[in-house]
């Protein structure tokens, strides 16, 4: 329990801007022994910032940062190590083919003479194991472990160096089920006993107020509040996340949307094991939202829609069963992606001409041979109408804005002129006028028939863009609402988080 | 980096230089040492030579170009070079066969060899070098099987012999039209050809997207495993085409010809800019660091350099190429 010692770990004041964001302003809060203190905060609140502060990885523009009451200044993560800070990211850092104990004492394993002590790092990790009651053998492989299981050993490794003071767990639970959060809590509250200060990060507020001792809630970069979690239910939470209260939580039910023309429908629909049971029928020329944090399937259900990955049940678009097996046939379907990720679909040395017509090379060309000239033609049209910010077409869109590339794969789709578009998160990580502009085209679109599919984790751009919504948690579709109006931010958020 | 900031000085240009002309500038720089060490260098008559003995590289380097825009790498040039070459000779002098149909059958036994490595990369899903690494092994063998180990055509087989290599082959290995060598027109032919399917068919486009970015192609409808097959036949090919040139230059097959191009070929690409992990790349380039290498056998040649001491040079060559590269990328991202 929460001792009355001095804090292990204080953050006084600190504050960080990044060029036009005021990423962190004047933000404090402490860890004391023993303590699990969660740090909640919607995306670009502020929260992983703070923790990359503490943990080495960026520097604070201001403000001090104590250890045990002394200031420490650490400019790499290296040093927060030594000083035993060690912040546990959502990625994990593994080696698949070596096993538990060899990934425990990765690059630090004891010696004796000039060889490798095994038999005490396996050894020890029996040991911290057994301590910590995870039921694996040291010699299993990373690799052939859950995800769970994983990022156990990924926390364990952590708790195995001598010198550790602060864990930082950032987003653990993000990718875990419920019976899998429950054994990382137990191991959790095991590590509390050691003494050891942690602090954990999460966007799942039932989660936080279980597993902590005490709250911080950070907004626009502000700390909000710090309070103990017994006086906190999720409701107290959601106010001060959100700034307002949470009103009605009751449902809409579905209508029944046969009358009108539907575009595409899922019955049964499934992706892999963790999309199930979603059933959606996307209206012709609607822009339909698929609201959901990160982790809560969007992404792998569209990737399912695509062709990517292996799915269940039945898809019809415009009326006909379609069971695209890969991006090419969905592609000759008249379906169209821009996935979450640019990275995974522009081919960066290529000009803006060459990755605009990638989808269309056989409507450009004839017998195989490129029609350049048409190309060009058709790539300047798109520029002009989509605003696309390029001295000319020839330009690789590697030195293109973020903005300009999101619109250079738009202008892709279109040349295409699909009847279905996919935008995952098609606003992530561009200019907030960029940013304004595309939604303002996504509408655009919807209105000149073409049917989209939007999916987004920000609640005020859901309610912007969609003509419907639906939100997504732990890979269902958990609730449906049939008109943007009675919606609002806070209800969006609620649902996707689980809380009602 | 203070041995640069001092823009418009003399410094600065060289090395600007440098940066931006790349291997052209070491082509020059190479041609204009040589030419002072030795006067035999800059006639006319040496530069023919040294197109004819840049020729059948050349040919194998554009379709290695190719091969490596397309984030592959293709290890058994050499040994489809002499499948096709040994197949094309046996035929013509042993079967009698006239010069087409044996050069025919040459080039579509090199091709399919070809799209062998393809098949195994891509549906086999293993890696592009252990692939044709295996086939560099195999090919050799069989092109020893078929020769059995003996020069094409041969005195020792002399009661198999129905004739010499008919003219045509050695026309197209040693020819001249009005006294330019037939095999650097040839292979000067497919340079361009090559310039013609990278830049002007969805093929060529399809290579850039493929090596640039393997996901993003295949999300934009790109066949890979189609595109990877194809650019593994057509390097098959081009090497039963350098094999056809190879035998009419030596007037002789035999089943260890061109050994050690796969080396020659990818050192051309490398300094010729072309991006070892694919996506970027450019068969011109590959043209100037083809004739560099030649230009450097050719000069160590005149100035009487040990053939040891050559193939020193050669390999040094390739890494000093690509650590220039490296940091000239450095550099011009700073």
């Amino acid at each position: 329990m929460v001792g009355t010692d001095v804090p292990i770990l204080e953050v006084r004041n600190v504050s960080k801007s990044f060029p036009g964001v005021r990423a962190l302003d004047d933000v404090s809060m402490d860890v004391l022994p023993g303590e699990v203190h969660a740090l909640l905060g919607e995306n670009g609140a502020g929260k992983s910032t703070l923790m990359k502060i503490i943990s080495g990885i960026i520097p604070k523009d201001s403000g001090d940062i104590l250890l045990d009451g002394k200031p420490v200044h650490f400019s790499s993560p290296r040093d927060a190590l030594n000083a035993g800070v060690v912040l546990v990211q959502q990625e994990l850092s593994l080696v698949p083919y070596l096993s538990v104990a060899e990934n425990i004492f990765l690059g630090r394993w004891p010696r004796r003479n000039i060889q490798v002590d095994w038999n005490s790092v396996f050894y020890e990790t029996q040991e911290l194991l057994e301590r910590f009651g995870i039921g694996e053998s040291p010699k299993t492989p990373v690799g052939s472990l859950s995800v769970a299981e994983q990022q156990m050993v990924e926390i364990l490794k952590a708790v195995s160096r001598p010198n550790l003071r602060i864990l930082l767990l950032d987003e653990p639970t993000s990718a875990l089920s419920e019976e899998e959060v429950n054994r990382l809590f137990e191991l959790v509250s095991e590590i509390k006993k050691t003494g050891i200060g942690i602090i954990f990060i999460s966007h799942k507020l039932g989660e936080a107020l279980r597993i902590a001792d005490r709250v911080t809630v950070l907004r626009d970069g502000r700390k909000v509040v710090t309070e103990e979690a017994q006086k906190l239910d999720e409701r107290a939470l959601f106010y001060y996340l959100t700034g307002k209260a949470v009103e009605s939580l009751e449902m809409v039910y579905e209508t029944d949307v046969a009358e009108k023309a539907i575009m595409l429908s899922l019955e049964n629909f499934g992706v892999g094991d963790f999309v199930k049971d979603v059933n959606l029928k996307v209206r012709r020329g609607e822009v339909f939202v698929l609201f959901g944090l990160v982790g809560s399937g969007r992404t792998t259900l569209a990737r399912g829609l695509f062709g990517f990955e292996r799915v269940q049940g039945r898809i019809f678009l415009d009326g006909r069963p379609i069971q695209p097996k890969s991006p090419k046939e969905a592609i000759a379907l008249g379906i169209g992606y821009l996935p979450e990720d640019r990275r995974n679909a522009l081919v960066y040395e290529l000009p803006v001409f060459a990755n605009i017509t990638l989808a269309i090379l056989s409507l450009v060309s004839r017998r195989g041979i490129l029609r350049i000239r048409e190309e060009m033609t058709l790539s300047e049209d798109f520029v002009r109408s989509l605003r696309i910010k390029t001295p000319n077409v020839l330009r690789a869109v590697l030195y293109l804005s973020g903005g300009n590339q999101q619109k250079v794969l738009l202008a892709r789709w279109l040349a295409r002129r699909p009847r279905f578009l996919i935008m995952d998160e098609p606003t992530r990580g561009i200019d907030v006028g960029t940013k304004f502009e595309i939604r303002e085209m996504v509408r655009q679109l919807a209105h000149q028939g073409l049917t989209i599919l939007y999916i987004t984790s920000e609640p005020i751009e859901a309610l912007e863009v969609a003509d419907r919504i639906a939100v997504m948690r732990n890979g269902r579709v958990v609730r449906l609402f049939e008109s943007a109006k009675n919606v609002d931010k806070t209800l969006l958020l609620a649902v996707a988080s689980g809380v009602s | 980096m203070p041995l640069f900031q001092k823009e418009g000085s003399v410094s600065w240009a060289f090395v600007n230089l440098l940066l931006r002309g790349g291997s052209l500038v070491g082509l020059i720089a190479l041609s204009a040492a040589f030419a002072i060490l030795s006067p035999y260098f800059f006639t006319l008559s040496n530069w023919l030579n040294i197109f004819r003995q840049v020729a059948v590289v050349l040919i194998v380097a554009s379709a290695q170009t190719m091969v490596i825009i397309a984030a592959g790498i293709d290890l058994s040039v050499g040994p489809l070079l002499a499948l096709g070459g040994c197949l094309a000779a046996v035929a013509m002098s042993y079967w009698g066969w006239p010069f087409l149909s044996g050069a025919l059958l040459g080039v579509f036994f090199a091709t399919m060899a070809g799209f062998a490595n393809g098949v195994i990369i891509a549906k086999g899903k293993i890696p592009d070098f252990i692939a044709t690494l295996g086939m560099l092994g195999a090919v050799r063998g069989i092109a020893l099987l078929i020769t059995g180990g003996l020069p094409v055509p041969s005195h020792f087989t002399a009661t198999k012999l129905a004739g010499y290599l008919p003219e045509s082959i050695i026309w197209l290995g040693s020819g001249h039209i009005g006294g330019v060598p037939v095999p650097m027109m040839f292979a000067l032919f497919v340079v361009i050809l090559t310039w013609f399917i990278l830049n002007r068919t969805t093929f060529g486009r399809s290579l850039f997207a493929v090596g640039g970015n393997r996901e993003a192609a295949r999300a934009a409808g790109i066949n890979v495993d189609r595109v990877k097959i194809l650019v593994y036949g057509v390097s098959g090919l081009y090497c039963g085409l350098a094999g056809l040139v190879l035998v009419g230059r030596m007037n002789s097959a035999n089943a260890l010809m061109a050994e050690g191009i796969e080396l020659q070929t990818i050192a051309a690409v490398v300094i010729g800019g072309t991006n070892l992990f694919g996506g970027k790349g450019s068969v011109f380039g590959t043209l100037i660091g083809a004739i560099l290498m030649g230009v450097l056998a050719n000069g160590l040649n005149l100035l009487n350099v040990e053939p040891f001491w050559q193939r020193v040079v050669n390999g040094l060559l390739i890494v000093a190429v690509v650590v220039f590269d490296q940091w000239r990328r450095r550099i011009m991202r700073d």
